[in-house]
């Protein structure tokens, strides 16, 4: 095998985990194959353990319970805050889509509050259940965003407005991916009854879309892993090892 | 005692799944590991599987039957030193466990009984036409 060859080789083996990495390079160096023969082993690897982590329901869960639905909801939801905002600040209503009512700047801060800890809950649950197979959850959000994007009508808000709810899903997930221990029940606990009485306050003033109660799910979620000792070690093993 | 023995119960249940779900490829493993002994890591694992079968298992199905065995405690792995031959790098060892080991004459037996009188089974009685 070339020094070019075996470059490719060792370039295609990061996509395995660090000892594998070690051990089929190894393995491979023994073999003295082609170079072909040794990025087919690596790819054949690494495309295995791919579909075995498929074979597990957590990832079609975090997928289709969780990322496709609430993709939907929260992209209406950043309608919902943008619209508000462009109202109340420029006074400019888009007759085209009713995303916002009579709501004033208490009920926006609210509904602010609410796009982030649910973004962030949900991304949460997403990245700790399916450690592995993320990056597939980012891609159904991606696929939700571009679905409703095409079937909706967003009149004259900003495109990138409909994305608000991006980062906080994306640091929720960077957190629920790092995290080694469990989340805190204390601070699990206090997220959640924040977006309970946050989501009662705007329900109570007519500002919430009934659908958007399904958001709640992900923070109680994790306030009833945090509160399971044996339940969290176990997901945290399957977590780390899905 | 109740707990025992329903505890007991499910250790043979288990034992008798691991059993019940010991395939082909993974049964040649197990004969190829505990064969090799305290020498048993991939690639000679592979060249033995090739030599007894004229075929060559790659790496992916090698690796992920490996892992599978390990979960069903039919396997003991762990990282070995690295040797120059290998380019310095490490090698997976593998050990077969006595769970392993009565798995694999489990499905050997199996295999020999159900063979038994088959026209392509050596030692038969009253010999080949």
């Amino acid at each position: 095998m070339t020094t070019l060859g075996w470059s490719l080789v060792e370039l295609s083996a990061r996509l395995l985990e660090r000892d594998e990495r070690e051990f089929v390079l190894g393995d491979l160096a023994e073999d003295r194959e082609c170079v072909w023969h040794g990025l087919l082993e690596v790819l054949g690897l690494f495309f295995r353990r791919q579909a075995l982590l498929w074979r597990d329901v957590r990832p079609w869960m975090a997928g289709f319970l969780l990322v496709w639905p609430a993709s939907h909801l929260l992209i209406h939801v950043s309608i919902s805050v943008t619209s508000t905002y462009e109202r109340l600040v420029y006074h400019r209503i888009f007759l085209e889509n009713p995303h916002t009512g009579n709501e004033g700047f208490l009920l926006w801060v609210c509904h602010i509050l609410l796009l982030v800890a649910w973004s962030w809950a949900t991304g949460y649950v997403v990245g700790s259940i399916s450690r592995r197979t993320a990056w597939a959850s980012v891609a159904l959000g991606m696929a939700a965003c571009n679905y409703t994007l095409g079937t909706m009508c967003v009149g004259g808000i900003p495109r990138l407005c409909l994305f608000l709810f991006v980062p906080p899903a994306l640091a929720g997930m960077w957190h629920g991916l790092r995290q080694t221990v469990r989340i805190n029940q204390t601070r699990a606990t206090v997220v959640a009854i924040s977006i309970t009485v946050l989501m009662m306050f705007a329900s109570l003033s007519h500002a919430l879309w009934v659908l958007n109660w399904a958001l709640i799910g992900p923070a109680w979620y994790l306030v009833v892993i945090a509160s399971k000792p044996a339940v969290r070690a176990v997901a945290l093993t399957e977590g780390n090892a899905g | 005692m109740r707990c025992k023995k329903a505890l007991d119960q499910l250790d043979d249940y288990y034992h008798n799944v691991a059993i019940i779900m010991l395939g082909e490829f993974e049964y040649l493993l197990i004969t190829a590991a505990a064969g090799l002994g305290d020498d048993a890591y991939g690639a000679a694992i592979s060249e033995e599987i090739k030599t007894a079968t004229g075929r060559k298992c790659s790496l992916g199905a090698l690796y992920t039957t490996i892992d599978r065995l390990e979960t069903k405690g039919l396997l003991k792995t762990w990282m070995g030193n690295a040797t120059a031959q290998r380019g310095g790098r490490a090698k997976r060892m593998i050990r077969v466990t006595p769970k392993g080991v009565l798995a694999a004459k489990e499905f050997y037996d199996a295999v020999t009984r159900v063979s038994r009188g088959a026209a392509w089974a050596e030692n038969q009685a009253g010999g080949s036409s």
